[in-house]
């Protein structure tokens, strides 16, 4: 398991596996319909960003996109339309499967998904890993062959204080429950940093301790994370 | 260029007389005895369609010195069946709530006048008259649009929506006279709208309408001239002075002012109060804060139970309106003993008859607290009576040099923001609405305006480009708002929804969300409201984070919906920097008398006898806060030095960290641009981040060492706006401000597709749209501007230029002490702790550091 910035490159007996958080796309839109005016950056900054991590990992046999690829609920609007069908043409280009577990945000991603010949699921499988969005419980994941359960969803983040002053930054968890390990992949898209779950609710199906979790956290620029060790250590 | 013409005496009472027509002259002396010596100055200029700007202090008669002259012109063509159906003059008001004022002043007289005509059988047409503010409903807008009214009421805002209105705009195509009263009032972004909306009035008026500007007192009349009248026209001053007396004193609760905390004074302040009000029939006292209003009544209910059950309220500007008006409608009708206020109650409304006020605090500056005291004796022949109560030595010297400005009737100097871009976005939008506009005749229109006369090209075509969506190349569509054709060099509007989406998003104040702070523990205190702090600032804390708020200090512990729940009673130390703040500056023009205050009695400390007569003559108080002031001097010349005009005091101490506390005695918006660059100039030394603390009397620097004599000598006038703007740019205060432009220039809408966004919904697409600006230019209009304000109208770098150039002259100096601890004089400020930070280290630079820390702490690995 290798944390490369944002995303998470997994590896079984078979194959290598990069992980992306939550995407959502169509924000920008979103912002705009709702008398916000800011302009169109994501899809360009997520294509360039995702360059980098391939070009670090090498090859990739398959990218898993944790859900919450699109932002828009009950519809599919036209940015999400463009950018979706565009990312996963890009990965699919890239690396030859892409799979999407389905988030909360993305009842109807199919119409995009089946475009670009792309899988969707709600959880997906991968010898002893499970993916899943994280919004939603089921009950074969507890599965004594699954060993680790990995999740978007959560957008965690941590606040680090020096005692003077304070800055957020996205954030790796990991920790275990109910004997299995668990991994949190922080949200990819960078106009909110994230939660720190310290403060507010996750939102997951499960009542993970997050106190007893590590944390990773994400560098700005470069693709390193640091470990601060236990979120409960953390000042 | 502008002429402006101070009217030298007032005209004589038969020459005003002999202008009014018999039947308006026979009405207006059945009212009034004689004309008041603001009409005897106002009327005929007016008559003869001069543009003048009438400045009286409060209690005088302005709005009808405003009117009389034309509801004569008036009622003359309304007796000889001339009345034209078109408006005539249009009256607007930054005040919602005018119609009282304007049934006195207006409709009453008129209804009179009609019937005095009606009983001499005299036939008079009706002269109509129209109140439109944003609570108008629609079937009146409707009404009034059908027929028109003579005299057009209205505010700023709903003035800018009705030119959008062809209707209204043909109807005002031969507009002979605008009124803008309470313009002290509009030294701030609502006026510089103002200034352009008068402008387009102007534009697409066939004749010139005569300008008329009513004003409480204000300095500097000339500059407000120009404000009203905007460039090349010429305007008249009548600058009416106060001739009653003011009767001012200032005390303090207890025995020493050192106690005036202590609860046992504590009670003694709300005897005193008590004792006040008992004495007065209306006693209005003003606090600075809302939270401060809510303490004052909850005391003296609590102090005398029973007492003043439904004879006091409180008044200020988070309370919902109804509210307001029922205290207002209370006092008017004489039903209250004592209302309390923060600075709602300053302006014009007209509320009765008080007789007494007490300022409560500093009011922070001399036409402020003119303006307070002066809403007691409104009545025309009683005095002004007041009094100071202070709570500490600074207050207390403060407010002594206040009181000797007042009764010098001395005033100091307001500003107007200029080329504020945000405000120019809005209005090029609103102009592109009404019509296609030539651009060379758009930029002529806008220079009009006084606080437009240098705009640059540069800065015009910048906001055009934002308003037509070229920041946004690919997706123009989305952002336009306008387009701009540069081969023909027109503008015009985009979009059906254009008309809609200005009329509901427009106006200049910015929509604010606040959280109560109430006390969770200890048990004593749990429950009390401790005041208000910003949404966004909540949104920063965590749970033990310690803040400053009205002074003290409190830690946070939890939120629920709109409420902070604290701990009060902390020893810690602030860990987060309380940006929001309630506090009035003090004004640079009274901190500069203070130090000269200080230079004076600083000469004579060493004799007691003296120095104690000195200060009784020259601040014109009692020997009981002579002496106190003078004990406060001498202990400040015994520990370190007391500086002055001339001085600069710099004391550097040690506790957890290095201090440098510099006694700046410029008022605090001076001292904010101050702190900050020679904050920064330590932070550059050591690449670390510096603390701040910023006060009216001074600032301090705080981190783990301070090289005095490098930092002092780095800062220079020339350099000082760029090491602003490198400074704040990563504070929350420039994104707090960009959200307020994001908003005037409507990149935010608060009200879009019939959808209303709350202050906090707000707040947080601002962080988005900050963050989406920034990647498309640095140099973006709107984000200039909101450096802009924060430099300008939050800061004052004009003056704090000013202060360096005086250091760089040798007309100041620095004098660098080392103190064990903090002086007499620095102590106040050190209590107020923390407020921001010089950001050096970078998010990067900083994690890695915590991570080094943490490192020592993690022995497991993954």
């Amino acid at each position: 398991m290798e944390f490369i910035g944002k995303c998470l490159l997994v590896e079984t007996l078979e194959k290598k596996i990069l992980t992306v958080g939550d995407l959502h796309f169509g924000f920008e839109e979103a912002l705009n319909r709702g008398g916000v005016f800011v302009s169109r950056k994501m899809y360009q900054e997520t294509i360039e960003y995702l360059e980098r991590v391939f070009e670090k990992c090498g090859k990739v046999d398959e990218v898993v996109l944790l859900g919450d690829v699109k932002h828009v609920f009950g519809e599919v609007i036209r940015q999400e339309w463009d950018e979706v069908l565009g990312i996963l043409n890009y990965l699919k280009e890239k690396v030859g499967k892409v799979v999407i577990v389905k988030g909360n945000h993305d009842k109807i991603v199919e119409p995009i998904a089946r475009r670009a010949g792309v899988e969707t699921k709600d959880y997906y499988v991968a010898g002893e890993l499970c993916f899943l969005h994280g919004d939603r419980d089921f009950i074969e994941n507890y599965d004594k062959k699954m060993k680790c359960w990995i999740l978007g969803h959560g957008h965690p983040a941590v606040k680090i204080s020096s005692g003077v002053k304070v800055e957020k930054f996205k954030c790796f968890l990991v920790g275990e429950f109910k004997k299995k390990k668990i991994v949190v992949v922080p949200s990819f898209f960078d106009y909110s940093i994230g939660s720190d779950p310290r403060e507010s609710d996750l939102g997951f199906a499960w009542p993970f301790n997050f106190k007893n979790f590590e944390v990773l956290v994400v560098q700005d620029e470069s693709l390193k994370v640091l470990n601060f060790g236990k979120l409960k250590k953390i000042r | 260029m502008t002429q402006t013409l101070k009217l030298m005496r007032p005209y004589g009472s038969e020459e005003v007389k002999g202008l009014l027509n018999p039947l308006v002259r026979e009405w207006f002396f059945s009212k009034f005895k004689d004309f008041s010596v603001t009409q005897l100055y106002g009327v005929k200029a007016i008559n003869d369609r001069k543009n003048i700007l009438v400045s009286a202090p409060t209690g005088g008669t302005k709005t009808l010195t405003a009117f009389l002259s034309i509801l004569n012109y008036l009622v003359e063509l309304a007796l000889k069946e001339e009345l034209e159906d078109k408006i005539y003059a249009v009256y607007c008001s930054p005040l919602k709530a005018l119609s009282n004022d304007i049934y006195v002043n207006l409709v009453r007289p008129l209804e009179e006048i009609r019937e005095m005509a009606a009983k001499k059988g005299m036939k008079m047409q009706n002269i109509r008259i129209g109140l439109r503010t944003g609570d108008t409903s629609v079937s009146e807008r409707a009404k009034m649009a059908r027929k028109v009214p003579h005299i057009f009421v209205t505010t700023p805002e709903t003035l800018a929506i009705v030119l959008t209105t062809s209707k209204f705009v043909e109807k005002l195509s031969m507009l002979e006279f605008i009124i803008v009263d309470e313009i002290h009032a509009l030294m701030n972004k609502r006026g510089v709208y103002l200034s352009l909306t008068l402008e387009r009035l102007n534009e697409q008026s066939t004749i010139e309408p005569v300008r008329i500007g009513l004003s409480a007192t204000i300095s500097p009349l000339e500059e407000i001239a120009r404000f009203l009248v905007g460039n090349d026209r010429d305007c008249l001053i009548a600058d009416v002075k106060l001739v009653k007396e003011i009767e001012i004193d200032m005390d303090f609760p207890g025995k020493e002012i050192l106690d005036a905390w202590t609860s046992t004074s504590h009670r003694e302040l709300y005897d005193m109060l008590d004792e006040i009000i008992e004495k007065y029939r209306t006693t209005l006292i003003f606090t600075n804060t809302r939270a401060a209003t809510e303490r004052v009544v909850h005391h003296l209910k609590e102090q005398f139970p029973g007492k003043y059950v439904g004879l006091i309220g409180a008044h200020h500007s988070s309370m919902s309106k109804d509210r307001r008006f029922e205290i207002e409608n209370m006092l008017r009708e004489g039903k209250l003993k004592a209302v309390v206020s923060s600075t709602s109650l300053e302006l014009g409304i007209d509320i009765g008859s008080i007789d007494f006020v007490v300022l409560l605090t500093s009011p922070k500056g001399s036409a402020r607290a003119l303006q307070r005291i002066g809403r007691a004796g409104h009545q025309l022949h009683s005095n002004p009576k007041g009094m100071f109560i202070v709570l500490d030595r600074d207050d207390m010297v403060e407010c002594g040099v206040l009181m000797k400005e007042m009764i010098e009737k001395k005033i100091d100097r307001a500003e107007i923001p200029k080329n504020a871009l945000d405000v120019l976005a809005q209005q090029i939008y609103g102009m592109a609405i009404s019509k296609v506009w030539d651009v060379e005749k758009m930029i002529d229109t806008i220079r009009k305006s006084y606080c437009y006369k240098e705009l640059t090209r540069e800065d015009f075509f910048a906001v055009v480009s934002y308003l037509a969506g070229d920041y946004a190349l690919e997706h123009r569509n989305v952002y336009a708002k306008i387009w701009f054709d540069p081969v023909e060099k027109k503008i015009g509007k985009k979009g059906k929804m254009a008309r809609v989406i200005y009329m509901t998003n427009l106006g200049t104040i910015p929509d604010e969300s606040h959280i109560t702070v109430v006390i969770a523990t200890p048990a004593d205190k749990k429950g009390q409201h401790v005041g208000m702090v910003d949404e966004g600032f909540l949104e920063r804390m965590k749970r033990g984070d310690v803040f400053v708020l009205g002074g003290q200090k409190y830690q946070f512990l939890y939120s629920r919906g709109m409420k902070a729940f604290v701990k009060s009673d902390v020893s810690k130390n602030p860990t987060i920097p309380s940006w929001f703040s309630e506090q009035l500056p003090l004004t640079f023009d009274v901190a500069l008398e203070i130090g000269k205050f200080r230079k004076l009695l600083r000469e004579r400390v060493n004799k007691k006898q003296e120095a104690v007569e000195f200060i009784q003559s020259y601040l014109y108080c009692n020997r009981r806060i002579a002496e106190e002031i003078y004990n406060y001097f001498y202990e400040q010349a015994s520990f370190s030095e007391i500086p002055d005009e001339k001085t600069i005091v710099v004391e550097k101490f040690k506790d957890e960290k290095e201090y440098l506390l510099f006694h700046s005695m410029y008022g605090r918006r001076v001292n904010d641009a101050l702190s900050r660059a020679y904050g920064f100039a330590a932070a550059r030394l050591k690449m670390r981040d510096v603390e701040l603390g910023i006060g009216d009397n001074g600032f301090f620097i705080a981190g783990e060492s301070l090289d005095e004599n490098k930092i002092l000598k780095w800062v220079k006038s020339k350099d000082l706006k760029e090491i602003l703007k490198e400074t704040i740019e990563r504070t929350d205060v420039l994104k707090r401000r960009f959200r307020h432009c994001a908003g005037r220039s409507l990149m935010i809408l608060r009200s879009y597709r019939g959808r209303e966004k709350s202050a906090g919904k707000q707040q947080v697409a601002s962080e988005f749209l900050y963050r989406a600006v920034k990647k498309i230019s640095n140099e973006f209009p709107i984000l200039r501007e909101a450096r802009r304000e924060v430099m300008e109208d939050l800061m004052d770098v004009k003056n704090a230029e000013q202060v360096l150039r005086w250091i760089e002259s040798g007309k100041v100096k620095f004098k660098v002490i080392r103190t064990p601890i903090v002086s007499p004089f620095g102590l106040g400020l050190n209590m107020t702790g923390r407020m921001d930070l010089i950001r050096m280290e970078d998010r990067a630079k900083f994690l890695r550091r915590m991570h080094e820390l943490h490192l020592k702490a993690i022995s497991n690995r993954i």
